[in-house]
Order: structure tokens, then C-alpha cells, then sequence
């Protein structure tokens, strides 16, 4: 039989290792600093330096979930900055890292974005308000929907609305036909949103 | 009986629970973590959740800690579940895996969250069946779980009719000998195959002997987590992993939202995820 006896398994031993630096050229040792991280506040401020110099995906994300782990105000703030990251996978680790900590540390960081200076950096912040569970995801995203000058903006709020599915987001939804009475995206979306929540009585109202 | 948590307790309960162990329970496994959490305050005598708490943070043994995960763990398995999987092993993965390597050489497999052990015996019985390869390399088998009774009764190696159900009744004949009416124990051979430990896979200590693993079978283990524990149980795996070795994750459960550490493989019998070579 060529099923080795558990006796004579080959696995090498545990070396106790000296701790890892997250500046090392081995990424694994990298991987393992990062590891070690996970739950400590002092960490915090090096993983996120880090993070912007890194480019080996296991790297990236041993440290994204590193940061979920310790799952701080100041973990969740350190991320913030990756939302207007250029890199693609980057940003949508730094998203899906945020909707993963707690939503009452994570909105207070994530809502002043929607009013940032950026176009894009505002819809990934509508988007990611729209998954966070919190009592002000609803009238913030109303307030993106009434009040932002960029219709890309309002319909990334109105997709995060229509996913909630309140009723009392209707309102504001009307008044923005009426602010892009022309924009057949913004007739469109509000028309599949009014649907959405007359035909669903039974959906969970809680926002 | 000790009255219910106060939602407060409850929460910092869960939190401690999943920290420690990945196991994640929401408030609608309340019935099932009040019912378990007082019958182990009773057990110790513990006054209030506080004093209880203290003891599972604190006792230096770890022993009620232990005894309350042992009770909170779901240990439902039987041989040849899902087996479509194990025939992707054996018709499939390890025929990659040994791709390159000389008769003789190492193949590591493992079974992390193996319960009572069926799994793990199933493995050993498909590539012992299976496998035409099998007398070519030196094969080790390992198999954890965070449940110390269940190892213990994976060591035995004895069942009962219902674990058996999907075995081929030519395969219980030679793999087992009837102890008395109704319980078989699996035979010695493969019972000394397989090197059993008690492992908790998001513990990144715990993990760290398992190195330069082929295939990592984790099923019906992550349905218990939340996406963190997840996330952190893909990254255990991707460092336990040889270079190209592969994980097998229960049906239900998918490792595309959960980690962009792997690659999906679609094989005929099943798909399986991919370290990347490097
Ligand atoms: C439902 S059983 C699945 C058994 C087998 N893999 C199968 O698919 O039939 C899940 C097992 O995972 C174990 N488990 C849960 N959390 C674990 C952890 N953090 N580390 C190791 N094992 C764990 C439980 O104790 C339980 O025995």
C-alpha cells in the first residue's frame, strides 16, 4: 500500500520564527507580518503604508484582511484613501475590505466621501453606503439622489435605493426627473425603482 | 437555568466566538447558542456571563473553551459525500499534481474540518480503489478538526449504518470488520494512515505545520463563517498550499467572493481552486 504510515509523515517541523517585517523582499514574509497584524491598533498606520507600495496580490490581501480583522474606526479611515486609488483591483479589495467591517465604524469615515471633489470617488462611496446596514444609509443616499450635480452620481444612489427597496425613497427619486428631465438613464432607472417597491409590499422595510 | 443573554452579552459572545474559532452565529441562531451557552454556565457553576467569559478567555488550560466549541460545531458528515469530488481527485487533480514529479515522491493531502473522520477514510479509499498511481508515490494523508471529540472518534474509525449508506457494500466487506451487529470499524491500515490533529484553521500558530500540501479539502466548514473568516481561513490555505496545489470546498460554497488569492479550475467532475505557481 503506498499510503504513508501518520507516523512517518514528511511535514517539516515549526520553526519558531523571529517576527516578520512587512518591508521584507520574501513576500511570504510579508504575507506573514501581515498575519501578525491582524487585530493590533499600532498596526494600523504601517499596513496601510504598505498597502500603497505593495504590488503582489497575496500581499494585498493579507493586509486588506488584516485591517477587516482589526476592524477599528482608524482601520476603516485608513482605507479611505484607496477609493481614488488609479488601480482597479486595489480599490475594489479597499471596497469589499470595507463592507466587510462593522457599518457603525466604517459610515462615519465613508459618508463625507459624498461630497468629495471626485466624481468617482462619490459613486463608489454611494455604492459602498448602499451595502453598509446603518440607520443613515437611507436619508443619505436621498441626499446624494436630491442634491449631487453629477447625474452619474445620482444613479449609482438610486441602484443602492432600488437595492434597499424603502418607499420613502420615492419622493426624492421624483425630483430627480424633474432636475434631468432629459436624461433617459435617469426615466429609466426611476421607472424600474417605482416598480420595484409597489410590486413588493412584503419586502423588509427596516433601512 | 440561567436566564438569556441581554442582546449586548449575545453580540460580545459571537464576537468572541468568531475571533477565536471563524464560526459565526447571527441573532437567528440565538435558540441554538443560548440553549448550548447554559448548559455550559450550569455545567461550571459560572454566577453571571461575565465570570463565564472570564473563564474562556482566561483559564490558562483552555479546557472550557474547548468543551463549549466541541458543543457549538456542526459535525454532520458520511462516506463518499459529494463524491463527485473525490472522483475529481482521483481522475483528475493528482494526476496534475504529480505531473513532473519521480515515483517515490511526496503527495500531501488534507482534510481540514474532517469530523469524525469520514472524509478523510473516504480519500483513502478512492485513491486505494481509484487511483491507478497510488503504489507510485509515498501518499500522506492528514486530517484536522477544532472538535477534540469528534478526533477522537475519527481515531477510532468505528461507524454505524448510517455513515456507511453511500459505501458500495463491497467496499464496507473490505474495508471493515463488523464489531457487532450494526458498528464496523475501518480497518488498522488505513486507520494508521492518517495522521490525525486538532487544528483550528483560522489560527494562523495552529496552521503553520502544514506546509507544501497538493490538496486541501475544506467542505461544509466555511458555510458556518461570515465573509472575514472566510477571507481568512482562503489566506491559511494559500500559505499551507504547495505551488499550483488545490482546494475542494463543498458545493454550496464558493472562494470567488471570498479571496482573489485563487483560480478556479474547471474539471470534468467538479471544480476545484488553484494556487497560483507562484
Ligand atoms: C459539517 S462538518 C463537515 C465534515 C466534512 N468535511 C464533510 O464535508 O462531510 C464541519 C466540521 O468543521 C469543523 N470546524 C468548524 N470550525 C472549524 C475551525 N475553525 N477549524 C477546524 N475545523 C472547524 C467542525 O468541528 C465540524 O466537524
Amino acid at each position: 500500500m503506498a499510503l504513508v504510515k501518520a507516523k512517518k509523515g514528511t511535514l517539516p517541523p515549526v520553526v519558531e520564527a523571529e517576527a516578520a517585517s512587512l518591508e521584507d523582499a520574501d513576500p511570504a514574509q510579508r504575507r506573514r507580518a501581515a498575519h501578525e497584524a491582524a487585530g493590533r491598533a499600532e498596526a494600523v498606520a504601517p499596513l496601510a503604508g504598505r498597502l500603497a507600495r505593495e504590488d503582489d496580490a497575496s500581499v494585498r490581501e493579507a493586509i486588506l484582511t488584516a485591517l477587516v480583522r482589526t476592524g477599528s474606526a482608524e482601520a476603516a479611515g485608513a482605507l479611505i484613501p484607496f477609493l481614488a486609488s488609479e488601480d482597479v483591483g486595489l480599490r475594489n479589495g479597499a471596497i469589499e475590505s470595507l463592507q466587510q467591517m462593522p457599518a457603525a465604524v466604517v459610515m462615519p469615515e465613508v459618508a463625507p466621501l459624498l461630497t468629495d471633489g471626485d466624481s468617482d470617488v462619490r459613486i463608489f462611496a454611494a455604492q459602498l453606503v448602499g451595502h453598509l446596514p446603518h440607520p443613515d444609509r437611507l436619508p443619505l443616499l436621498t441626499g446624494v439622489v436630491e442634491r449631487d450635480p453629477h447625474v452619474n452620481v445620482c444613479l449609482a444612489a438610486v441602484e443602492a435605493l432600488v437595492e434597499i427597496g424603502h418607499p420613502n425613497a420615492l419622493p426624492s427619486l421624483e425630483r430627480l426627473v424633474a432636475r434631468f428631465p432629459d436624461d433617459p438613464f435617469v426615466g429609466f432607472s426611476v421607472e424600474s425603482a417605482r416598480h420595484r417597491f409597489t410590486e413588493d409590499p412584503e419586502r423588509d422595510l427596516g433601512a | 437555568m440561567t436566564a438569556p443573554l441581554d442582546p449586548d452579552d449575545y453580540d460580545a459572545f459571537c464576537t468572541f466566538l468568531r475571533g477565536r474559532t471563524g464560526l459565526s452565529f447571527t441573532e437567528a441562531k440565538r435558540y441554538f447558542v443560548d440553549r448550548r451557552l447554559a448548559e455550559r454556565m450550569t455545567a461550571v457553576g459560572a454566577e453571571s456571563f461575565r465570570d463565564y467569559m472570564n473563564l474562556l478567555r482566561f483559564q490558562a488550560s483552555g479546557e472550557e473553551l474547548q468543551r463549549l466549541v466541541n458543543l457549538m460545531t456542526v459535525n454532520e458528515t458520511y462516506f463518499f459525500r459529494e463524491k463527485y469530488q473525490l472522483d475529481c481527485l482521483v481522475n483528475s487533480a493528482l494526476d496534475e499534481v504529480v505531473r513532473g514529479r519521480k515515483p517515490g515522491d511526496r503527495v500531501r493531502i488534507w482534510s481540514a474540518g474532517c469530523a469524525t473522520g469520514e472524509e478523510p477514510y473516504s480519500i483513502a479509499i478512492m485513491l486505494l480503489e481509484h487511483w491507478g498511481k497510488v503504489d507510485e508515490y509515498e501518499i500522506e494523508l492528514y486530517a484536522s478538526d477544532i472538535d477534540s471529540h469528534v478526533l477522537k472518534r475519527a481515531r477510532d474509525g468505528v461507524y454505524e449504518e448510517r455513515a456507511l449508506h453511500m459505501l458500495p457494500r463491497g467496499l464496507v466487506a473490505k474495508y471493515f470488520t463488523e464489531i457487532e451487529p450494526g458498528r464496523w470499524r475501518i480497518m488498522d491500515e488505513l486507520r494508521e494512515s492518517i495522521d490525525f490533529s486538532l487544528v483550528n484553521i483560522v489560527d494562523p500558530a495552529q496552521v503553520a505545520r502544514f506546509r507544501d500540501i497538493d490538496v486541501i479539502f475544506c467542505r461544509n466548514l466555511l458555510i458556518y463563517f461570515d465573509d472575514l473568516g472566510r477571507r481568512e481561513a482562503a489566506s491559511m490555505f494559500y500559505e499551507a498550499l504547495a505551488p499550483c496545489g488545490f482546494v475542494c470546498l463543498g458545493h454550496s460554497e464558493s472562494m470567488s467572493r471570498m479571496s482573489s488569492l485563487f483560480v478556479p479550475r474547471r474539471f470534468p467532475d467538479a471544480i476545484l481552486y488553484q494556487k497560483p505557481q507562484r
